[in-house]
């Protein structure tokens, strides 16, 4: 007995189940004692004819969660769940039919209803590992349950004493029986960790007190290293539990009575499977590092490395060290790898070499067959020249005496980042970054390489290499921007080595390291994961919501009745922000509803229409050789999303953030309509009540949006002071906020006002950027040159543009209306025209008189005609980093007309305007007026649909009808 | 935005403005009225409302029917904390031609009739600070002869540029606190404001309201306890009534705005009306 009685927990009744069952099986197995002395001979030879244990680990270590569906009679906390007796071993069979990756079975006969013989029976019956789920008091147990074919068995933590624990553990490990260590709580889980458990369980269940605490199992799941698998128990409600506990780093989820009340039991465990793949959707693969299995030695290392996907595998073929290969064996490896590897997955074989000449690598590449070389040695550069494969270079962090913030460690990160751009200038392919000490968070030593990694991974695209772990690559991923990881000694076999044996792979460690490489940055879509060599400042806001190089824009000015409510909802959003668990609901809501990831057209025959109207505007410019020869345009076909437009990625994103916030109901402000339908739709499916704000000429020249948001059940308010517009519909939104703030959440639409607002809303919409990026690199091997988008406030814009930010080799730009022309006054282009100033709630540029009084703006376009622009936009442009054009409402409808007639899209009238401006960039006349490339690939925004904008296209036709024709 | 975002709510090194010499002829107007007997009354007037003139005329009269201090809004394109009422007498002054040179002349004109009348101007972010700092704001507020100066979108956690700007002309910078303030920031907010600490009684923009929230009392108890500085309750207080229960709670002072351009009538110009609403109000400041 081990519970203390001080400690002791009882459920309502008085009662402390657990140890209720733990007493009563003392004494079963105290009088089953007493029979098997005289049945030992038999004992014996059924362990002799058991089967061999069903492997689960290495199942549970593939990518994702996997289910481990549940058997019971009965329960002390359901009572009676099957209805049939005899139905378990049709439900065992539909489990597995289901997808389960193991089944548990109820061994406990008084409270559970079970017996051997169900665990016997099930497991005749399928051909996944099977768990018996049993209350073990008693080392006399295991062998008993391993002869009636257990596969893994479950040990609780809270009936042991630690080492006692340990003990069990060791003797079902020693037997071929795999325990599953549960734990509820901290100190069972030190417990539970510091055993040889390679499974630990973490259950929402108090099994004292029968209560189920939701967030148990994901509170202490941070407690379990991640070279353990982790499995969580109770409590699943849907598949969308099983969702939430993959994001939160689950390995398989163990649910019962769930699946058992399903009233298809094979459909209900595909479903729960499902929920609990690895997505592998674009904007999540974008982030996944690279996998490097370095150091194979024999064949058994390379087909776990190939079956755990590695992207690369490293032959050594350095003299004297301990993985060393002969030539031969290395030919072999390398031969084995191609026969094994699926062809659209197999791993490139690198060759580590040190310090040989070009010729002699060239030698070895040829004879083995390899896909790259690594250079670990001191090469010099030139080592590059006549090279006949792909270089990978090494370099070494200092090990020892750089302390991280000081100067001294910002040089060595500096020139390590010098060095690296001199070898990829000079053409190598990748970088290898070797950290030696080990780049994850511990001592303070390994703290400065952390740093120091993490400098040189913002500046140049680097692997990183040197002491990770299956349990330390997650979070080095996660703290450190590189693209790959790499690791030779970290998944190896533990315990001592004969003399000249080499270093041989540990299969689990493998597959787990690789597991937790690709999962480290999944539904975390605002870390930073590749090299971004610009100012801090254009990429985030500080903690005060300052962007810039100077952090000059941004802040949160805005009356003191709404500063608790914007920190309160800073505080939820830090929360959230990277919370998978909130990005994978997100995501899901997305894909299933949104229907994201939205396609990315290449449009050829408005390319010709965009190049031959450059061709036109240069040559009467007197300079025709500056327009491309060719032109790939992609359109990021934003107009396809759910409600027509990008609006809804953030209106889904902050309905979730609503609830999160405890808020009942929802505001909104909207300019063309698109965000107010947005909002109203996402409202509508989460059940919340929405108010939209809308200036009385918006309702006027958007009457088809109004009509959607009423049928969508949200309540338009016309706003009349003003303007009429956009910003006063703002102005009113916030005067409701200020007034209902305690219940009330304003789904801001645009990456503008106050902090957090710019972020969050930035953070909703960069998933445009993100999946065009994969999307493009996919069609052409490269990103774009240029990358163009039209401008209010700047949600779209920032959306597709963040992403590129940190690309030096894409030119960002914006098309803002000109309205009547800038030359006019008449217009809405807050960049071109418009100066710093704070509206809104953030200082930003835009349109205002001397007096700070701010411009009316003007733009047919609705949804443009807002006389500033968000902050980071603000930012982007003030340092040179954005380039700017501007579209008259004439330009934009003429656009609106000919993407129609080209390509059979109807775009936006906002969207038109990125269009109008395409021929002048192409033509050199705007931005920085640099020529783009002979072959350019530029990637346009297509933001929303123009269905809201028939009746006023249909006005400009009618007023020009020599456009028309 | 970094994982660190839930710093302190107020932020910055303490500073503030009370220490200012308009600080000061704030204070001596909150003791002179309380030597009276009474809190002190501060009228609100709209520059350029209905006219620059008019406006003139309309602060002289609120001033003769006892106010304390006069507060003087300057008249802004977006002013999203105001109710209807505030919002229209801003959009008429616009209209009839108000600039923030004439506002500038105005308080200048109040000033020069008025010498021991505390003049605050009460104005936007984006009129004082904009893409600044708010030192050319300042100083001519100043020099006009203002003593402080209240902006409405700015709270202590931007406000720190403007301060030291406005301590070197000798303004004070005056924040407000509101119901939603929570009881830690309360203390941090009265700590830097300059003069005395405007308190919002209410959840929600100006205007005048025929009751106050039945919670206004408690927390002008509450945040007259942590400010070291006179606490004065404006938003909705509009009736006699409103103002006892206001100074019956312990509030220095009370600001009327909404109710005086209402009072005015819907052309601006009933100026007998407005100042006899400020006796009355007046009349209901005596101390328990």
């Amino acid at each position: 007995m081990t519970v203390d009685a001080r400690t002791r927990r009882t459920s309502r009744t008085g009662r402390n189940v657990l140890d209720e069952i733990a007493a009563r099986r003392r004494a079963d197995v105290r009088s089953l004692a007493v029979s098997l002395t005289s049945l030992i001979g038999t004992a014996v030879d059924a362990i002799a004819a058991t089967p061999p244990p069903r492997p689960v680990v290495e199942r549970l270590a593939a990518p994702g969660l996997h289910l481990i569906a549940e058997l019971k009679r009965r329960s002390p906390s359901a009572g009676a769940i099957a209805t049939d007796g005899d139905d378990l071993v049709a439900r065992a069979r539909a489990y597995e039919a289901g997808g389960a990756a193991a089944i548990s079975v109820l061994v406990e006969p008084h409270w559970f209803g079970g017996s051997i013989d169900d665990l016997r029976a099930v497991r005749a019956a399928v051909s996944v590992p099977v768990l018996a789920k049993e209350f073990v008091v008693d080392a006399l147990q295991l062998p008993l349950l391993r002869a009636a074919g257990a596969d893994v068995v479950l040990l609780l933590a809270a009936l042991h004493r630690p080492k006692e624990l340990g003990r069990l553990v060791e003797q079902a490990l020693r037997i071929g029986l795999e325990p599953l260590v549960e734990a509820h709580d901290e100190r069972e889980v030190r417990a539970a960790v510091a055993t040889d458990a390679r499974l630990i369980g973490l259950n929402n269940r108090d099994l004292r007190t029968l209560e189920v605490d939701t967030e148990r199992a994901v509170r202490l799941r941070p407690l379990v290293p991640d070279d353990r698998l982790v499995v969580a128990e109770s409590g699943v409600r849907d598949a969308a539990t099983i969702a939430a506990w993959r994001a939160a780093g689950f390995d398989a989820a163990l649910v019962g009575e769930t699946l058992v009340r399903a009233p298809d039991p094979a459909a209900a465990a595909r479903s729960f499977v499902a929920a609990g793949a690895h997505p592998g959707d674009l904007a999540n693969r974008a982030n996944e590092a690279l996998v490097k299995i370095c150091g194979i030695v024999d064949a058994d290392g390379a087909g776990a490395a190939v079956r755990a996907g590695a992207d690369a595998i490293g032959l050594n073929l350095v003299p004297g060290t301990p993985r060393a290969l002969p030539a031969e064996e290395a030919t072999a490896l390398a031969r084995l790898v191609r026969e094994i590897a699926p062809a659209d997955r197999r791993p490139r074989i690198v060759l580590v070499t040190v310090d040989r000449t070009t010729d002699d690598i060239n030698a070895l590449a040829r004879a083995i067959g390899a896909d790259a070389i690594q250079l670990s040695g001191d090469e010099p550069v030139s080592v590059l020249d006549g090279l006949v494969r792909p270089a990978w270079k090494a370099l070494h962090l200092p090990a020892e005496g750089v302390a991280a913030p000081t100067a001294t460690g910002a040089a060595a990160a500096d020139e390590i980042s010098a060095r690296a751009r001199a070898w990829l200038a000079a053409g190598a392919e990748r970088i290898l970054l070797d950290t030696a000490g080990g780049p994850h968070p511990g001592g303070t030593g390994v703290r400065a390489a952390v740093d120091l990694a993490a400098a040189v991974a913002r500046d140049v695209p680097v692997v990183l290499a040197g002491g990770l772990t299956p349990a330390t690559v997650g979070p080095a991923l996660r703290e450190i921007p590189a693209v790959g990881v790499d690791v030779a000694s970290g998944v190896e076999r533990l315990g001592p080595r004969k003399d000249g044996e080499r270093p041989r792979k540990d299969p689990l460690r493998l597959a787990l390291f690789a597991k937790r490489a690709r999962a480290a940055r999944t539904d975390r879509p605002n870390l930073a994961v590749r090299p971004a060599p610009i100012a801090p400042g254009l990429l985030e806001a500080d903690a005060r919501g300052r962007w810039g190089t100077a952090r000059e824009f941004g802040g949160r000015y805005v009356p003191e009745t709404l500063m608790a409510a914007l920190e309160q909802l800073e505080r939820a959003y830090a929360d959230l922000r990277n919370d998978p668990r909130f990005w994978a609901e997100l995501r899901t809501l997305l894909e299933r509803y949104a229907g994201r990831p939205t396609p990315l057209y290449r449009a050829d025959h408005l390319a010709e229409l965009a190049l031959a109207a450059a061709r036109t505007l240069a040559t009467a410019a007197g300079r025709p050789d500056v327009v491309p020869a060719r032109l790939r345009l992609y359109l990021k076909r934003e107009d396809l999303a759910h409600t027509g437009a990008h609006k809804i990625n953030n209106a889904l994103g902050q309905a979730l953030l609503t609830r999160r916030l405890g808020k009942t109901r929802v505001i909104a402000e909207t300019g063309a309509g698109q965000h107010g339908v947005a909002t109203a739709t996402a409202c509508a499916l989460l059940g919340l009540p929405c108010v939209v704000y809308m200036g009385a000429e918006d309702i006027e020249r958007q009457q088809p949006n109004v009509l959607r948001m009423r049928a969508l059940g949200a309540e338009v308010r016309s706003v009349t002071s003003g303007t009429a517009t956009l910003k006063d519909a703002i102005n009113d939104a916030m005067r409701d906020w200020v007034t209902n703030v305690e219940t009330t959440h304003y789904v801001l639409g645009s990456a503008m006002g106050p902090h957090p607002y710019p972020t969050i809303v930035r953070d909703l919409q960069r998933r445009i950027g993100d999946e065009a990026a994969v999307q493009v690199q996919a069609d052409e091997g490269r990103l774009p040159d240029l990358v163009l988008a039209c401008v209010g406030g700047g949600s779209n814009a920032i959306g597709l543009l963040d992403r590129f930010i940190g690309e030096p080799s894409v030119r960002l730009a914006v098309a803002e209306a000109a309205g009547d022309g800038i030359a006019t006054g008449r217009h809405a282009a807050a960049l071109a025209g418009g100066s710093p100033g704070i509206l809104h709630g953030a200082r930003s540029l835009m349109l205002q008189d001397r007096d700070g009084q701010v411009l009316e703006a003007h733009s047919a376009s609705a949804g443009l005609d807002y006389p500033g622009v968000g902050p980071q936009i603000s930012a982007l442009y003030a340092a040179g980093r954005l380039e700017i054009a501007a579209a008259t409402d004439a330009d934009a409808f003429a656009a609106m007309q000919d993407v129609t007639r080209a390509e059979g899209i109807l775009p936006a009238l906002e969207t038109a305007h990125a269009f109008a401006v395409l021929p002048r960039f192409l033509a050199g006349f705007e931005g920085s007026g640099a020529p783009l490339p002979a072959e350019t690939v530029v990637l346009v925004g297509l933001s929303g649909r123009g269905d809201k904008d028939l009746a006023s296209f249909g006005r400009w036709r009618d007023a020009h009808p020599e456009a028309a024709e | 935005m970094t994982g660190a975002a839930a710093e302190p709510a107020v932020v910055d090194a303490p500073g503030g403005t009370n220490h200012t010499p308009g600080a000061g002829r704030i204070a001596a107007a909150f003791g002179r009225a309380r030597a009276a007997g009474r809190a002190a009354l501060i009228p609100y007037v709209v520059a350029g409302y209905p006219d620059a003139e008019t406006s003139l005329a309309i602060a002289l009269a609120a001033a003769d029917a006892g106010a304390d201090l006069l507060e003087v809004g300057l008249p802004y394109s977006d002013p999203l904390a105001d109710g209807a009422t505030l919002q229209r007498a801003s959009a008429v002054a616009l209209r009839a031609g108000a600039t923030f040179d004439r506002s500038v002349e105005l308080v200048g004109r109040i000033a020069a009739a008025r010498p021991d009348l505390p003049i605050v101007p009460m104005a936007y972010a984006n009129q004082v600070i904009g893409g600044g700092d708010g030192s050319e704001v300042a100083g001519r507020l100043a020099e006009a002869g203002a003593a402080g100066v209240i902006v409405a979108d700015l709270t202590p956690d931007e406000g720190s540029p403007f301060e030291a700007v406005a301590s070197a002309v000798g303004l004070a910078v005056v924040y407000l606190v509101a119901p939603t303030t929570p009881p830690e920031r309360r203390a941090l907010v009265a700590g830097r404001t300059g003069g005395f600490l405007y308190c919002v009684s209410l959840v929600g923009v100006t205007g005048a309201r025929a009751a106050l929230p039945r919670s206004v009392g408690r927390l002008v108890g509450e945040v007259t306890a942590v400010s070291p500085v006179p606490v004065a309750v404006g938003f909705g207080v509009s009736r006699p009534v409103h103002v006892r229960a206001i100074v019956e709670a312990g509030a220095g002072g009370v600001i009327v705005a909404s109710a005086l351009v209402d009072a005015l009538g819907p052309d601006g110009r009933d100026i007998d009306a407005m100042a006899a609403l400020v006796r009355d109000l007046a009349a209901a400041t005596a101390l328990p």
